[in-house]
């Protein structure tokens, strides 16, 4: 599907660019999705086994949701750098 | 009294500045810097552009929020008053500052923790600060100055700096230099030492980056949802992009606003503490 799309747009810096940064940020928020997935999931059986530590779980669990998060715009940033300078 | 600000805020937003520009409508325009009070001396460009006004917009506002809120008595105010600090006490402060380091670098952390909240939320909030002119006045426009990578870069060289001053500090120059390398064969050394080192500069992009490119992101969303109906020039559209616009805008506002501060002050005092506190 890449190398038709690739092969689509061939000659036409502009879509191949657009194509790129797009399936880079897509990838990108697919591996934080993931993770954020993981993180709240183990908060539910965390919760779910000793519900008298919910306090304590909640600000590591929104710590590492804003971690897992960022990735994605590390991912948008990168796109974005490529995108302008090339 | 909520309900009336909540209504009004979605107003404003299905309002935005773009409606008064006909024509082109670019999303990243928004986040340029013009120079509005021109201020240079020698090379240093101290001139005052749109993130310096909210800036100091910011800065008044946490100023008064601490002073009004920390200082009241009774009633509502105090209550949230003591809920903010609670919240600075027990899951930043305490999360990562040892208990020798605390009563110097709470203040930091939970000035940090109120003031990148207060930037990022006036961020949100329509204000009369933008760069275009409709009938002589500015128009209403969403701008955080966390959006921009020197604002964010500024603070995170604040940890960066205090987390090495307080290492040297409580542990001298050559136990505190020596804290960074982890116990490994001495072969592998050479390869270790260079990471390890990387690894403290990494911690002030990721820092800086991450607070950005959330505001910036969360920003560009709710702009590029509004500004689609423009550039593709029909109002149907609006049914689509004004609800999914809202949508991002409650998800920025609730959420990542908040969690944002909480994430900055929580990792500078992990930071901050761990410097204090070597592990070996």
């Amino acid at each position: 599907m890449v190398l038709s799309l690739i092969a689509a747009t061939a000659g036409n810096v502009d879509a191949g660019k657009a194509i790129a940064l797009a399936l880079g940020i897509g990838l990108g928020s697919l591996g934080a999705g993931i993770g954020i997935g993981n993180i709240f999931g183990s908060m539910i059986q965390a919760v779910a086994r000793q519900p008298e530590l919910r306090g304590e779980l909640q600000g590591i669990q929104w710590l590492g949701f804003a971690l897992t998060e960022a990735v994605v715009f590390y991912g948008l940033i990168g796109g974005l750098l490529a995108y302008v300078l090339i | 009294m909520r309900r009336a600000l909540v209504t009004a805020s979605m107003l404003a937003l299905a309002l935005p500045q773009a409606a008064f520009a006909k024509g082109e409508f670019d999303p990243s325009e928004e986040f340029e810097q013009h120079a509005w009070v021109s201020i240079h001396i020698g090379s240093l460009d101290l001139s005052i552009t749109k993130a310096v006004a909210y800036l100091m917009l910011g800065s008044v506002l946490t100023m008064l929020i601490g002073v009004t809120l920390m200082r009241a008595r009774a009633g509502r105010a105090q209550a949230l008053g003591e809920q903010i600090y609670e919240v600075a006490q027990t899951q930043v402060a305490e999360q990562g500052l040892p208990s020798k380091g605390i009563a110097r670098w709470f203040p930091y952390v939970a000035t940090l923790m109120l003031f990148i909240f207060v930037v990022n939320l006036i961020g949100f909030i329509p204000l009369p600060l933008s760069d275009e002119k409709w009938h002589g006045l500015p128009t209403l426009g969403i701008y955080a100055a966390t959006s921009s990578l020197s604002v964010t870069l500024a603070l995170a060289l604040l940890t960066f700096f205090f987390t090495h001053f307080e290492g040297i500090r409580w542990n001298g120059p050559v136990r505190y230099f020596k804290s960074w390398i982890p116990e490994v064969p001495k072969a592998l050394l050479p390869l270790i030492i260079p990471l390890e080192v990387l690894g403290q500069f990494m911690r002030l992009i990721s820092l800086s980056v991450r607070l950005f490119a959330n505001m910036l992101a969360g920003h560009m969303l709710i702009l590029t949802f509004i500004g689609l109906m423009f550039v593709l020039e029909s109002t149907v559209l609006a049914i689509v992009a004004i609800p999914a616009a809202t949508a991002f805008y409650l998800f920025e506002v609730i959420i990542v606003v908040g969690i944002q501060a909480f994430i900055f002050a929580a990792l500078s005092a992990i930071y901050i503490g761990s410097a204090i506190e070597p592990e070996h």
